[in-house]
């Protein structure tokens, strides 16, 4: 699977507006399409995930991730911070661009690692926080995962 | 707001989910080589420990006798279908919590029942 497969207009947030690190994780949650309690089992769950160690992989990026009874299939979200926000990161610095990945405990397909995979790749790709950074619309992050064959 | 039995349950089973991750060398090999630190892993104890202590004492054990026979022990109902041994399960047994709440167990299977979507 492609991630440009996964993402549209309704999961990717370009300008985040919160100033903490739980509150990015709610702003990416409120990004999926699920109902309160859910949201909130999700973020207990996602929490406990970064307790075990940050999902901040440096550079800018967290890619926060969990399975969980609560989605029934794979859900992702995209969100950019201008300012950035500290998130733990392991080299320190605050993290401007956030994928979300959750999947249910068993998926047919079994994308879960696969996307979280690719997602680190996309990641390190070359100048990619330049051209993160340079984009105006969703449609142009959409274009951008075309872009790079992600 | 305390958090009904059902959904400290799927709790559970999520975090357990992700202590077999995290005892799966494999698997922590490929988080790793994708760049994330898992230098404090065994905190899932201390959370499954925090949940099991908010839990009926008896649906515990339930769960616990469930979990000895599948690594899922809760499993979706979908049009009247346990999602655990796919058998249709019209009246499921039932145990009322101390906490009133009303958990449902598959009768064929014995998985305890959730909908998906119902909270």
């Amino acid at each position: 699977m492609e991630l440009k497969e996964l993402f549209n207009s309704s999961n990717v947030k370009l300008e985040l507006q919160s100033e903490e690190k739980d509150d990015v994780l709610m702003e990416l949650i409120s990004l999926l399409k699920l109902d309160d309690k859910a949201k909130e089992m999700l973020f207990k769950m996602l929490k406990k995930r970064e307790n075990l160690g940050s999902t901040g992989i440096g550079k800018g990026f967290a890619i926060p991730h969990c399975r969980s009874l609560v989605v029934d299939k794979l859900n992702v979200a995209f969100g950019r911070h201008t300012k950035g926000v500290d998130f733990n990161s392991i080299d320190g610095k605050p993290a401007n661009y956030y994928f979300l990945i959750v999947a249910p405990p068993v998926e047919i397909s079994n994308y879960y690692l696969p996307v979280l995979g690719k997602v680190a790749q996309f990641c390190k790709s070359t100048d990619i926080t330049a051209k993160l950074d340079k984009l105006e619309k969703v449609e142009d992050f959409l274009a951008l995962l075309e872009e790079t064959g992600s | 707001m305390q958090d009904s039995q059902l959904r400290l349950l799927m709790f559970l089973q999520d975090l357990l989910m992700l202590k077999r991750e995290m005892e799966d060398f494999q698997v922590v090999e490929k988080y790793e080589e994708m760049g994330f630190d898992l230098e404090r892993k065994e905190k899932i104890e201390e959370a499954i420990r925090e949940v099991t202590g908010q839990l009926d004492p008896e649906l515990h054990h339930r769960f616990q006798i469930i979990a000895s026979k599948y690594d899922r022990p809760l499993a979706p109902v979908k049009n009247g279908i346990c999602y655990g041994c796919f058998v249709s399960t019209p009246t499921g047994s039932k145990l009322v919590t101390q906490k009133n709440d009303v958990i449902e167990f598959c009768n064929h299977c014995g998985r305890i029942l959730y909908q998906p979507g119902t909270l």
